[in-house]
């Protein structure tokens, strides 16, 4: 849920775009010269200070590769399965914002930059790129002799026409993300040069970057014009390995090897099929029978891996995820009610509104709750920087937050509040999508077995969730948020009062804010996102971090991890393990 | 007053010995005795599911997927919950969902049958295209569609798949009317005077009963099927009640690492449906309904 | 016969109007807004009322019934309110040769074990073959279908990989590929109808082997298998032409189901997708197309039925 942006461009946008962080002028490039930020590629220690200021670096940096199996041979046909989703509607680089359609179209598009498994930037259609002194203007040498699935040649001015119109809010929903781009000028047919209205860190990582960014995806201008966006939404051209040859609407899409790829040596496979594979039990049927042979898509479901794990003939690999997952309470409604969250700590503690929230937030086993809704896998979570963000996560708030589990607290709390042992404590409702629904059970018992409190699940269809959510017309919410690279992701879009997540189409006369606001986090907030020291920057992240969670802006529950499930006859090279994509031009099948 | 309250005698004197003759068909018919006795015993274990049970059907307090053993007998769930005593539970629930349904739907249908067939005309012009329109669709279809407006949840879905079944009892009961109308004791109690609901009630409506009757017994099975559909479309009852329908579709992820959570569940359906359906065809032969429609 | 035809037509026509009046209106009565979900990542009111205007979705209610009804007449069923807005008609006509294969095979496969299991069970009145006939039936009658789809997965593509587990290959790709896909899904489809023709056609054929024409052809000595299937099974086919109108019916329902379980995005997939989206446009398209398919199947039957019966006489 990083980066998605409107179809049309609105005033409140417009308001947005002048302090988004992507282009944010005080953004943590600083202190990096110009040397560090040329490439061919970056330096591994430019690149984990880049990753670590985009809040990209995982904790996958850090361990050692997998012993590798080995080789299988080129050519084959790989059938994949796309967890989660029941068809592609559309796989329009400036279309697309779920990481299971831009999956797909980092196989058949491509950037001037690709991050490798690290994260890294690697030059994809650039060849090598230098920077000027403050880091505003950069310019791009690119690969010669590429040429688009089509048979167009690629030149300076695909760069420029894809600019254009990723540009135009009308044609692509990305247009705020190449706004801080001033301009993009054609110094040869096979350079250019970028100049920035203020300097940015994720330029190279994010903006450029042929799958993440989507923006700068290129596209084709000879294939848009003579199919229209429509079908090339559905039959997309690039200068990716793998040309989309077939696709039938919501059964399968058929990726067949570019011969002309820029690279003799990639793609290795012949032929991809992928399905769309909406349940999870037809998934794991699928690749249990053989049917696939690698899942894409969604994370598939937590119970089906360790029924994968179990399978001789199945691989499952697992990195650090992205993202949180919490249970939300509505400030603005009892018993949980808090009008005021700016108040000192302890004195908060005697508000009985909040010692409802706290004992809640406290009575959650996580440890417990993990072993049962995911399996054993996922990280206890106790605010929104997780695990993956590396550099700024803090194991230590684990036992230093006011959530940390502890039942007898717990029980003090509740009984404190009026409620000895749940006694007189109303029946509240939570909302929950269906995908969810077991997980909400399972807090239910476990509020149940040690608060002694009832709660009724509301299982609600997504767009419902979501609308009543914004509303702020729910007692208990379950809902999290995935794809969360950068600190901001969770604390700009979650935890601060203007929050874009924060009770957005609530009614303001009846409540001023929606689920939290604290006038001390939105200031750490304001400071972090502008902070150019990287130690700064994450002390200011982590106190607000734990001022989220210390004041139960929601209970916060788990973080889960990334699985990449394929069957043993698919060799998976490990410089393909790109965190949230399935890149399958050095995949092999024997 | 003696007079009548005689002649209320003389009418019902028959049923019980008609019942009775029922029963002796009934369990001359091996397969319909067998259908009879097993509802008869989940009759009894839904109404006192909470006597029967081992343990409570929401309380995870035991290992997860644990196999059929002394302690739990049909093994125990993904959530650590003991499978029988859902299931027991899931009697009642099930049970009440395929009975309230047809209740529902043989109140409205017939309703709107007796009065479209007995007055004619306008009524029933007005009733038959709607209840057409409806015809036009399958109930399943209809259920599916109803549960998407009202929104999921027991009562919700009693409703919906209650309205989508109306259709079924309109149309007996009206092509039933329409015969009956035409019999010499209608007519006779017409020139007698009679009132229009007098005839409906007291003379007709008891005579559509027998097709019906059968209607009923067999949409209580398709009621608890639709229900199990429905549940595992993502558009049945609240998370955590336990019917049988939703025990299964939560199977699903589970069923070949755990079997039991899959052949329970599953046979506790099929043998309700099947005893409901072998009595509803023993019905239907001692009652001679043939122009019977079988629907899903 | 025409006239009747002609009536039976317009019939038709009039009910699938009457249905997409009632579901445009019952839609729009569905709690949930689809573009607080499109927009859910962008986060901003004043984009979601600017969405709302550019689909028309903030006009009156009346008023877009009658764009989207005019629209209809000229066969345009709009556009899907997500990705790319694909149309709906192409949606639709990319989900209906699934949901028709699916049925077909279904049909195919039912038609093939109800008739001989009915006519065994006719002829061996009482006997255990007549009853085991009677018990399997009753037996599919009675399983959930997306329970039998879901163990015919686990047995005989997750175990003894006879057959793929899911998914749908049109004819294009093949014969053996197209049918292979789909024969588990039509068995969890067509159980249940084989069930009920099965019971149709040991009822009926028990019915007219009593008959007096049957005694007469056999006081004439002829041999039996010709009385079985010259003079008896011929008419006892009547009223089970009567329940093919059903079997749409069952048919389409089943496939809804069972298109889940097997990821085969025919209709019944688009329908739940649809709703579970608020997606109205493919809601109604896809609520149209199921409907269609079992009124003018139901008319067909009919005339069918005219064909086959020559006593039946409409004017």
């Amino acid at each position: 849920m990083s980066d998605s942006k409107a179809a049309t461009l609105t005033p409140s946008m417009a308001r947005d775009l002048a302090d988004a962080r992507d282009f944010d002028p005080r953004d943590p490039l600083v202190g990096l010269d110009r040397h560090a930020l040329s490439g061919p590629r970056l330096e591994r220690r430019t690149v984990l200070r880049l990753l670590a200021a985009s809040g990209a670096l995982t904790a996958a940096h850090l361990m050692p590769a997998a012993l590798k199996p080995a080789r299988a041979a080129d050519g084959g046909t790989l059938r994949a399965g796309w967890a989660g989703v029941g068809e592609f509607r559309t796989l329009d680089p400036a279309q697309i914002n779920q990481v299971l359609l831009f999956q797909i179209s980092s196989n058949v598009f491509g950037g001037l930059t690709h991050i490798d498994p690290l994260l890294v930037a690697q030059g994809d259609l650039a060849t090598d790129w230098s920077a000027n002194a403050d880091g505003t203007e950069y310019v791009f040498n690119l690969r010669e002799g590429v040429t688009f699935q089509n048979g167009d040649p690629f030149t300076a001015d695909d760069v420029i026409f894809t600019y254009q119109r990723s540009r135009d809010p009308d044609k692509s929903i990305h247009s705020r993300v190449v706004s801080n781009i001033k301009d993009i000028e054609k110094l040869g047919d096979h350079k250019i040069k970028i100049i920035l209205a203020a300097p940015q860190a994720s330029l190279l990582v994010k903006t450029l970057e042929r799958s993440s960014g989507r923006a700068m995806t290129i596209v084709s201008r000879g294939a848009l014009e003579a199919m229209g966006p429509q079908q090339y939404g559905l039959t997309p051209v690039g200068t990716g390995p793998f040309r989309v040859t077939k696709h039938q609407l919501g059964q399968s899409i058929t990726l067949e090897r570019f011969d002309d790829y820029y690279d003799p040596e990639r793609p290795k496979l012949d032929k991809v099929t992928i399905q769309p594979i909406i349940d999870p039990e037809p998934l794991a049927a699928a690749i249990e029978a053989g049917d696939i042979q690698i899942i894409g898509g969604n994370p598939p479901a937590p119970e089906l891996i360790d029924r994968f794990e179990d399978n001789p003939d199945i691989s499952v690999s697992t990195v650090p995820g992205p993202g949180f997952q919490s249970l939300f309470m509505n400030p603005w409604r009892d018993p949980f009610k808090v009008t005021d969250f700016n108040k000192p700590l302890d004195e908060l503690m005697k508000d009985p509104g909040f010692m409802v929230r706290l004992a809640i937030a406290k009575a959650i086993d996580r440890d417990l709750y993990i072993e049962r809704a995911q399996f054993g896998r996922g990280v206890p979570a106790y605010g929104t920087i997780n695990e993956a963000m590396g550099f700024y996560f803090d194991p230590a708030i684990a036992d230093s937050s006011n959530q940390k589990y502890d039942l007898a607290e717990a029980k003090r709390l509740l009984a404190d509040a009026g409620y000895p042992d749940g006694e007189g404590f109303p029946t509240l409702k939570v909302i929950h999508t269906p995908a969810t629904r077991r997980d909400v059970l399972i807090i239910k018992n476990i509020l149940k077995t040690g608060l002694g409190i009832d709660i009724d699940l509301d299982t609600k269809d997504f767009p419902v969730l979501i609308d009543q959510f914004d509303k702020m017309d729910w007692d208990l919410c379950r809902l999290g948020s995935g794809g969360d690279f950068d600190p901001d992701d969770g604390l700009v879009d979650w935890m601060q009062t203007a929050s874009k997540f924060n009770g957005r189409t609530r009614d303001k006369s009846v409540h001023p804010f929606g689920f939290f606001s604290e006038a001390e986090v939105d200031k750490l907030i304001d400071q972090e996102r502008t902070t150019a020291d990287l130690d700064q920057r994450k002390a200011l992240v982590q106190k607000a971090n734990q001022l989220t969670s210390d004041k139960v802006a929601c209970a916060f529950i788990y973080h889960p991890v990334d699985n990449l499930v394929y069957r043993k006859e698919v060799f998976f090279p490990d410089e393909s393990r790109i965190p949230g994509l399935v890149d399958l031009d050095r995949v092999q099948v024997a | 007053m003696a007079d009548i309250a005689q002649r209320e005698a003389q009418e019902l004197a028959p049923r019980p010995s008609r019942a009775r003759r029922w029963l002796r068909y009934i369990l001359a018919d091996y397969k319909a005795a067998a259908g009879l006795v097993i509802l008869s015993v989940l009759l009894f274990s839904a109404i006192f599911a909470p006597l029967i049970a081992p343990y409570d059907p929401n309380d995870m307090a035991f290992m997860m997927m644990g196999g059929p053993s002394w302690e739990h007998p049909l093994g125990t769930d993904d959530l650590g919950r003991d499978l029988l005593s859902r299931l027991l539970y899931g009697t009642r629930i099930s049970l009440f969902v395929g009975i309230s349904t047809v209740a529902i739907a043989l109140v409205i249908g017939v309703g709107l049958g007796v009065m479209a067939g007995y007055f004619g005309g306008f009524v029933d012009t007005v009733i038959m295209r709607y209840v057409d329109l409806q015809w036009a669709f399958p109930n399943f279809i209809i259920a599916v569609y109803l549960v998407a407006v009202f929104g999921t949840g027991l009562l919700n879905v009693i409703v919906a798949v209650s309205l989508a079944f109306v259709d079924d009892f309109a149309r007996v009961a009206r092509s039933m009317v329409l015969t009956i109308k035409e019999e010499q004791y209608v007519a006779a109690a017409r020139t007698l005077g009679a009132s229009n609901n007098r005839i409906m009630w007291r003379h007709i409506l008891p005579n559509t009963m027998a097709p019906i009757i059968v209607q009923g017994t067999v949409s209580i099975s398709y009621a608890i099927l639709a229900e199990a559909g429905l549940s595992f479309l993502g558009l049945g009852v609240e998370a955590d009640t336990p019917t049988w329908g939703l025990i299964l579709s939560d199977a699903r992820s589970f069923i070949s690492r755990a079997w039991w959570l899959g052949v329970f569940p599953g046979l506790f359906i099929m043998i309700t449906v099947l005893s409901i359906n072998f009595l509803g065809d023993a019905l239907r032969d001692i009652m001679d309904v043939r122009e019977f429609k079988e629907r899903h | 016969m025409s006239g009747y035809l002609v009536r039976r037509f317009l019939g038709a026509i009039v009910v699938m109007w009457a249905v997409a009046t009632l579901v445009f209106f019952m839609l729009r009565a569905i709690p949930g807004d689809p573009l607080a979900a499109i927009l859910f990542d962008v986060g901003d009111a004043q984009a979601i009322a600017d969405l709302k205007t550019k689909l028309g979705l903030d006009q009156p209610v009346y008023v877009q019934y009658v764009k989207w009804f005019w629209l209809l007449l000229q066969g345009d069923f709009g556009n899907s309110i997500y990705g790319s807005r694909i149309e709906v008609s192409r949606i639709i006509m990319e989900a209906l040769p699934r949901t028709l294969s699916l049925a077909g095979i279904a049909f195919v496969i039912a038609i093939a074990i109800a008739v001989p299991a009915g006519l065994i069970s006719a002829l061996r009145k009482h006997s255990a073959l007549d009853h085991t006939v009677t018990v399997v039936a009753f037996l599919g009658l009675s399983m959930p279908d997306f329970w039998l789809g879901i163990m015919l997965i686990i047995v005989f593509a997750a175990n003894l990989h006879w057959l793929p587990a899911i998914g749908y290959q049109p004819l294009s790709e093949g014969f053996w590929p197209w049918l292979s896909h789909l024969i588990l899904p039509a068995i969890a489809v067509g159980t249940p109808f084989a069930a009920i023709i099965a019971r149709m056609i040991r009822s009926s054929m028990l019915e007219v082997l009593k008959s007096d024409y049957i005694n007469v052809a056999r006081s004439k000595g002829l041999l039996s298998w010709r009385i079985i299937f010259v003079h008896a099974f011929p008419n006892a086919l009547i009223p089970v032409v009567t329940v093919l109108g059903i079997a749409v019916a069952l048919l389409m329902a089943g496939a809804v189901v069972v298109e889940n379980v097997f990821a085969i995005k025919g209709l019944g997939r688009v329908l739940i997708e649809g709703i579970l989206n608020r997606d109205y446009p493919v809601v109604q398209g896809a609520i149209l197309a199921v409907s269609a398919i079992f009124v003018f199947a139901n008319l067909l039957v009919d005339v069918l039925y005219t064909v086959i019966d020559p006593r039946i006489h409409y004017d």
